[in-house]
């Protein structure tokens, strides 16, 4: 057929030589920012410092300013008691389902669709994940992420990664599912099946980080060093385990911009718009069906078959089994729902890791079916051997640590 | 009415990070994400466009380096390709990064597709004194090129009204033209040397 690859690039060295013609360029701030950053020396601590501010703008502006500061005073001062003095018949099925516990005190006690439901939707996890995106979306339009990528590209590369794969890690931070298809930029299907698998179990969502940040505010360092450790150890088991290539990858690195007014307001537009439509109907579903299968039982049953495993194993009460069914459906929710069973705080690290690792939601469920229908199942058995090692091991820590 | 059927398809296709999803969505209206990294787009958008009595179809692309695909977002950009032969491609090329957007658009040319080339990012080339000429890459190449910046909207609609002037280029024509001699006449001569500005 056509040209050789030599041919072509002497063909393009012709054009160029034609119609391109460079004149003296000035270093612009922008060239020596750029180079600071990619260098490990101030590198490194730049990055350290963009990851700290990050997650302390996250924390401190969805967590304590909105949510505490203003959303929990809304909703356990005036709408639930409201809800538990309007809505008649306290002890019908209806009430349960839509009011949920007639004497709770909190929102999250209460668990029902329009209680827990609004209240973990709206107060929590809206404001934790527009502040999110916002921060993301400068990262983004920034130009900031493939330097990252740089930086991070020697470590990644022991976990059988390379540097490119902290894009849909940072991506699974907001959300799993549009991470998924963004490890379609890794080269090999090796290197996909180890970013796909370690972001269903060690990446939290943004909404799930969101509502950590209530139930567990004083653990979740605890919480997300765990998750980190699996990430990497686990990854390099998976790196040394998955037959498959590893090669070396050529970033492009953009120059920095300003991002955009107008691009930014749209990305945030749409982010909030998705969750509103994609995820908030998933909550109240999720209570529903959490309330129902309650009310049928079922989750009195399940927790009593699994009590050993629960208990013994993972060391964690046994109620932990109806949040973890709920996890399928929203890990927001099944954290929420954690913060009601009575246990004691190592207990809550390990169970919220455990919502984290156990299974992917079902949104990016149906993302993995769709981008790689054949390593699935083995996904599916890399998942549930992590979930067991892990959680025993996290077990163990806990009783050498003399807190389990 | 019958305006579906002689909708023209166009596919976007560059490099990764040239502003493609910038321009289509200048192009379009439509919503694609545009962000600074590689590797933004990595499924296809569509989006349409109305011009004069024209009516296009606009398929944004995962950036691509080369048609011989390395990781799967290129997979999707060469199964676009291979499953729209009667496409017109616009190949939309970084204006400070011009090679490497050239070698795509040589493979693209290779295929015999009718092209539309956009030099993007115009407003980053300037910044760092980096001329291009586009009227002598259009008379060179023999397909219509455009001087663009998405960020801006600067070009975007003369690279519309460009779009029913793509041209199938040939080769052997381009190194005759390389090398100084004029090939025979043809649709495409005729456009050249006005410089992207006013062939009208």
């Amino acid at each position: 057929m056509g040209l050789t690859a030599d041919e072509r690039w002497g063909l393009v060295d012709a054009i160029a030589q034609r119609t391109v013609a460079f004149g003296i360029s000035r270093q612009t701030t922008g060239d020596v920012l750029g180079e600071l950053t990619v260098k490990p020396l101030t590198g490194i601590p730049t990055a350290l410092a963009v990851l700290y501010a990050f997650w302390s703008i996250f924390g401190s502006f969805a967590g304590v300013l909105v949510t505490d500061g203003f959303m929990i005073k809304l909703f356990d001062g005036y709408w639930l008691p409201w809800m538990q003095a309007a809505w008649p018949d306290p002890g019908s099925v209806h009430y349960f389902l839509f009011v949920g516990d007639p004497a709770a005190e909190t929102c999250f006690e209460a668990f029902g669709m329009l209680t827990s439901g609004l209240f973990v939707s709206f107060g929590v996890v809206l404001p934790a994940i527009f502040v999110f995106y916002l921060m993301m979306t400068l990262l983004e339009d920034s130009g900031y992420l493939p330097r990252l990528a740089v930086l991070m590209d020697t470590l990644l590369h022991k976990i059988g990664l390379h540097g490119y794969a902290i894009v849909p890690a940072i991506l699974g931070l907001g959300c799993n599912v549009p991470a998924v298809t963004a490890t379609r930029t890794l080269e090999t299907k090796k290197q996909r099946f180890i970013m796909m698998t370690l972001l269903a179990l060690f990446i939290p969502c943004g909404a799930q980080l969101g509502i950590m940040l209530q139930v567990v505010p004083d653990t979740v360092g605890w919480v997300l060093l765990y998750l980190l450790i699996g990430f990497v150890v686990f990854g390099y088991v998976l790196s040394r385990v998955i037959p498959g290539s590893n090669p070396e990858i050529l970033i492009d690195v953009p120059p920095y911009r300003w991002p955009q007014r107008a691009n930014v307001a749209k990305k945030l537009w749409n982010k909030t718009r998705g969750f509103l439509t994609n995820a908030v109907p998933f909550v109240m579903l999720g209570i529903l069906i959490v309330n129902i299968l309650y009310l049928t039982g079922f989750i009195g049953w399940l927790a009593d078959l699994a009590a050993p495993l629960f208990v013994t194993w993972f060391g964690v009460p046994k109620e932990t089994v109806g949040p973890l069914l709920a996890a399928f459906l929203r890990k927001d929710l099944a954290v929420a729902q954690l913060s009601t069973i009575p246990m004691t705080s190592y207990q809550m690290i390990t169970a919220v890791v455990l919502i984290s690792i156990y299974f992917p939601c079902v949104a990016t469920f149906a993302m993995m079916v769709r981008e790689g229908p054949r390593q699935l199942l083995a996904a599916i058995g890399v998942l549930a051997a992590v979930v067991l090692i892990y959680g025993g091991l996290i077990h163990a820590v806990g009783i050498l640590l003399g807190v389990a | 009415m019958h305006d579906h059927h002689d909708r023209l398809t166009i596919l976007m296709m560059g490099n990764p990070n040239v502003g493609k999803s910038a321009l289509f969505n200048r192009l379009t209206g439509a919503n694609a994400v545009v962000s600074n990294y590689p590797g933004t787009t990595v499924d296809v958008t569509k989006g349409y466009l109305r011009k004069d009595r024209h009516s296009y179809e606009i398929i944004d692309v995962p950036g691509a380096y080369s048609l011989e695909a390395r990781d799967a977002a290129e997979e999707v950009a060469v199964r676009i390709l291979d499953t729209h032969p009667d496409a017109v491609i616009m190949v939309v090329l970084d204006a400070t990064r011009v090679e490497r957007g050239l070698y795509l658009a040589l493979e693209v040319i290779e295929r015999g597709a009718p092209c539309i080339l956009a030099l993007n990012m115009m407003d980053v080339a300037q910044d760092k004194q980096i001329a291009v000429d586009a009227a002598e890459m259009q008379r060179v190449l023999g397909i219509p090129v455009v001087a663009t910046t998405a960020i801006s909207a600067e070009g975007v609609k003369h690279l519309a009204d460009m779009i029913r002037k793509a041209q199938v280029a040939d080769l052997s024509a381009i190194r005759s033209r390389l090398n100084g001699q004029e090939p025979d006449q043809g649709a495409v001569a005729r456009c050249a040397g006005c410089g992207g500005g006013g062939c009208r």
